[in-house]
């Protein structure tokens, strides 16, 4: 029927390279998309190549199998996600699309189509993972869309080989990749989005708007990296070593939410020994950057150019409660400068105490407790002592895995149980100080932070996530933190030292060194380099950049003229270095070429018409004294290239390599007198 | 590379420039850059489009990598557009032959194609009618294309315009270049499916005897003469070494000479039948080995025999009433 419309059908090695392609560019997604999808798109790929689909088949399928198929997929991933216009179940979609397209694909169209939809779902990969190894697993999808396009280029190309394919895939890859590198640095970068929020709701671990129990023990188990630290000033001891992230102040009884109301704040004075660093921080998606309590200034986007002073643009603004928020979400990896004064106060703002005294309904024992306790106390900063020296003496446990208690809970961690990870110290503390007219909130950020041996910088990690606590007396704030008076070592050495034998440590947060953690950490100082080098060039980097080489806020036609130019010399580049290149040409043209190349410039040209033999005749006429020596480079020129297949051996050719080596230079060739 | 002469317009030599419309190549035409465009395929269009619709992407999400895979694809586009381009420049073109045809059947056009100093892959060759030629060519080799393309008419007909296209290697780029050389068949008339038997020669040669010509028995052999038909010479006895040799037929030839007369053709006829008629009349004569005069109005080929007298004959009957070639 309508066959001239659909061309000749695919062949069996155009299918393999389609199937190759699809493959790669679904493999990197198997551990991103739902275990169904990746099984369906990956079998429907399969099946085409194990089930031999004859044309009246594809055509039943086409008409009612696929569609069918399409719209299951669909509706199944509408099920799985809850919603289907956003970004996952669409990567979902189309990796099932390209098995079933795959399934019905019978000429060249399909497969050019096919390549295209690949090298998109190719992309799709670095939605969910930057790291070393996700560009890695691009390259087989890279090799082989060029080797899909190639197989594809004619009906014919069904017959030839692929591994010549590959090769020059590779070549045209290499060749590109100075293009690739210049439209890298020099496109310009976003500063946000082109439409709509580009992060996914909970794709990300952090701190969180909110403080529960179990909210940071959860947070605990995850070894991912935080934020990274370099240091220009020495590094402050462990105890010293509070990351200030999000502020809470009200309090329901049961989870503990930040103020609405955050007006501008003051950075504390530099005071004593202030540090010095810098923070490259992973995305987390809400507004708030890390600094050491208590920084002294903005961050700002380091500038290593800029004379020292110089301001350059604050990345984020101070609370009255010594937040810093920035603009807008952090979608990408941010890096900033921070100087901080390592001291464990700072002057109240007015008007500070009256939002953390709330106190809410229930836990009725710890409000008497406290009130009791107050009375036997002389003074706030004594009745403070007391209640961490009964935290002390108690049988308080700091574990990861605390009883859940529904009613009550702070009475119940306090007398009943004992039992609490950071965010109940901190949370029971802070009722105990409201509960006594002592104004306090709870902080949340992290403390600690292990410096890698080889990379020279902190690695601060989910597992390092902490509460504590802050009091005002006498008109300042002062950290409280009374997990260090239950468990000291938390503070002195991480977590992996203070939990109890059994309990369930992320890997790397234990306190042995071993050779699995040593390699872990070289292997985290080399993706540190990637991601600050490569998945961290950004906007704030691109301008570095430009400005180094020259071009800061060049007008975009210098830029594009700058591109032009480039890629004008890189494309005689390519053309003049595959002429410098010796064409594939068999070893005995080549030597045969070299003597007819020094017999003309010795005067004597081979005309066109003339083979080999007639043409040593008249050089060896014209030479008698090498009559013989010419005489044999042509002979066995003659008997490699026009003489039976077996008479082809390495040994001629190296003969006649070495008759051609013995002939004299052109110039004692020209230099000698012509016969009479 | 041959050009307009400069008396022409500044227009006229840069259409010709572009398009090649005239046959002006004359000597072996090299391609360079001047004659060779490249554009992308349709494919082409849809993955630079793909790779559009991935760089918007990478924008969006700030996808460095995302940034990088695109780029290296499109550097791997950008090399195959120059691929595209080497694979094409510095092939050699020259004409070498044009065959002879009857209108009505397609003529054959040779022309060598050089690879020269690299390996050519998926070279096109195609004219405005009659199926392309696809020719791949190792370095250093120069082979014949032989172009079918149909003749509908009697009389000259040129080559026309050359296409040397190729999309190699990715399929993504079509790089194509125009060569335009003087090469002309020559059609020659249609015969006439069911011709009258040949004429009786206006000397009274019996008709039964020339009818029966066809049957005509091998007589002996004698000496080769210079001029004799080549498909009268013994050629099994030239293979066996045994000298050259023409074969005599038995009451064929000898009284068969006849005249064929434009002028004696029925008035009925208009020109092309004639002509028609007589096409079929002079393979019939050269069939049964006569030979034959040819008169027609302003050209007159005295009698004569043999390849070259038929080639003479069918020639005058194609450019009957054509202007004369430059």
């Amino acid at each position: 029927m309508n066959a001239s419309k659909i061309g000749t059908p695919l062949a069996r090695t155009q299918l393999g390279a389609l199937a190759a392609l699809l493959l790669c560019a679904q493999m990197p997604l198997w551990a991103h998309v739902d275990h169904w999808v990746a099984f369906a798109g990956t079998a429907l790929v399969v099946a085409r190549l194990v089930f031999p689909f004859d044309r009246n088949n594809l055509r039943n399928l086409r008409r009612w199998l696929l569609p069918g198929l399409a719209i299951a997929a669909a509706i199944g991933i509408r099920v799985e996600y809850g919603y289907f216009i956003a970004r996952d179940p669409c990567v979902a979609f189309l990796y099932v699309l390209v098995g079933i397209k795959f399934l019905e694909a019978r000429g060249l169209r399909d497969g050019a189509l096919l390549v295209c939809l690949a090298l998109f779902l190719a992309l799709t990969q670095f939605f969910y993972a930057q790291t070393i190894l996700a560009a890695a697993a691009a390259i087989p999808a890279l090799l082989a869309t060029g080797v899909a396009l190639a197989v594809l280029r004619t009906s014919a190309g069904a017959t030839e080989p692929w591994r010549p394919h590959l090769t020059r895939t590779v070549r045209l890859i290499l060749q590109g990749v100075p293009i690739a590198a210049l439209l890298f640095v020099l496109f310009p970068r976003l500063a946000g989005p082109l439409w709509g929020s580009p992060l996914e709701s909970g794709a990300r671990t952090g701190l969180s708007e909110s403080m529960s129990p179990g909210s940071i023990s959860d947070l605990s188990l995850s070894d991912e990296v935080a934020f990274r630290v370099e240091f220009t000033t020495g590094l402050p001891p462990p105890s010293e070593r509070y990351w200030r992230g999000p502020v809470f102040s009200r309090f329901d009884g049961a989870v503990w939410r930040p103020l609405y109301k955050l007006r501008g704040g003051r950075y504390v004075p530099s005071a004593g020994r202030p540090s010095d660093y810098t923070v490259t921080m992973e995305p987390h998606g809400k507004l708030w950057l890390f600094a050491l309590e208590h920084p002294t200034g903005p961050p700002r986007a380091p500038n290593p150019d800029a004379p020292a002073g110089a301001p350059t643009e604050a990345l984020a603004a101070v609370t009255y409660d010594q937040q810093l928020l920035a603009k807008a979400p952090i979608t990408q990896a941010v890096r900033y400068t921070m100087r901080s004064a390592t001291v464990g106060t700072f002057a109240a703002v007015v008007n500070d105490a009256s939002d953390n005294l709330q106190l809410p309904r229930g836990n009725p024992r710890t409000v008497e407790f406290a009130r009791d306790l107050r009375g036997r106390s002389a003074s706030d900063r004594a009745y403070i002592a007391a209640v961490l020296d009964w935290f002390r003496t108690e049988s308080f446990v700091y574990t990861l895995s605390p009883d859940i208690l529904d009613r009550d809970p702070v009475d119940g961690f306090l007398f009943d149980t004992h039992r609490g990870f950071c965010e109940h110290f901190a949370g029971a503390f802070t009722l105990l100080m409201r509960a006594a007219g002592i104004p306090s909130r709870v902080v949340t950020g992290y403390q600690g932070g292990e410096m890698n041996p080889t990379g020279e910088y902190l690695i601060v990690r989910q597992s390092d996530a902490h509460a504590w606590s802050e009091a005002l007396l006498d008109g300042k704030w002062q950290r409280v933190d009374p997990t260090a008076a239950v468990a000291p070592s938390r503070i002195e050495r991480g977590i992996g030292a203070a939990l109890p034998a059994g309990e369930r440590v992320p890997y790397l947060a234990r306190i042995e060194m071993t050779w699995l953690k040593s390699l872990s950490l070289h292997w985290d100082s080399v993706n540190y380099h990637w991601q600050r080098g490569f998945v961290g060039f950004n906007l704030e980097r691109q301008r570095d950049f430009l400005r180094e080489i020259g071009l800061k806020g060049a007008p975009p036609w210098r830029l594009i003229a700058v591109l032009a130019g480039a890629a004008f010399v890189w494309g005689i580049a390519v053309l003049g270095f595959s002429r410098l290149r010796p064409s594939r040409i068999d070893a005995e043209v080549a030597l045969w070429r070299r003597a007819c190349r020094r017999l003309a410039r010795a005067g004597l040209e081979r005309r066109p018409d003339e083979g080999p033999l007639a043409y040593a005749d008249r050089a060896a006429a014209r030479w008698p004294a090498v009559a013989a020596l010419i005489k044999d480079i042509a002979g066995r020129y003659a008997t490699l290239r026009y003489g039976p297949a077996a008479g082809r051996s390495a040994d001629v050719v190296a003969q006649l390599r070495t008759s051609v080596g013995a002939l004299p230079p052109a110039r004692a060739l020209r230099a000698t007198p012509q016969p009479a | 590379m041959a050009t307009l002469p400069l008396s022409t317009s500044w227009f006229a030599r840069a259409k010709q420039r572009f398009w090649r419309l005239a046959p002006s190549d004359r000597e072996p035409v090299i391609l360079r850059h001047s004659r060779i465009y490249i554009l992308p395929t349709r494919r082409g269009f849809a993955l630079i489009a793909t790779l559009v619709v991935m760089l918007l992407t990478a924008m969006n999400y700030a996808l460095s990598l995302g940034y990088a895979m695109t780029f290296v694809a499109a550097g791997m586009v950008a090399a195959a557009l120059l691929a595209t381009f080497r694979n094409l420049a510095g092939i050699a073109s020259a004409p070498v032959a044009a065959g002879e045809a009857f209108a009505g059947g397609e003529v054959t056009f040779t022309l060598s194609l050089a690879s020269r100093d690299r390996e050519r892959t998926g070279i096109v060759v195609s004219t405005s009618d009659g199926a392309p030629e696809v020719i791949d060519l190792p370095a250093d080799a120069t082979r014949p294309v032989v172009l079918s393309v149909v003749a509908p008419r009697r009389g000259p007909q040129p080559l026309g315009r050359v296409t040397l296209s190729s999309n190699f290697p990715l399929g993504l780029w079509r790089g194509w270049a125009y060569v335009h050389f003087p090469l002309t068949a020559c059609i020659y008339p249609a015969p006439e499916t069911a011709p009258p038997p040949l004429p009786t020669s206006r000397l009274g040669i019996d008709p039964q005897r020339a009818a029966r010509a066809a049957d005509a028995e091998l007589g002996g052999l004698r000496d080769y003469e210079r001029g004799d038909p080549h498909n009268r010479i013994a050629w099994k006895a030239v293979a066996r070494g045994g000298g050259w040799y023409t074969k005599q037929f038995e009451g064929g030839s000898g009284g068969g000479a006849l005249d064929l007369d434009w002028s004696e053709l029925p008035p009925g006829l208009d020109e092309e039948s004639r002509l028609s008629r007589l096409t079929a009349w002079v393979l019939a004569a050269e069939r049964e080995t006569r030979a034959f005069g040819l008169r027609l109005p302003g050209v007159l080929l005295a009698r004569g025999q043999g390849a070259g007298h038929r080639r003479a004959a069918l020639t005058a009957l194609a450019s009957f009433g054509q202007p004369k070639p430059t």
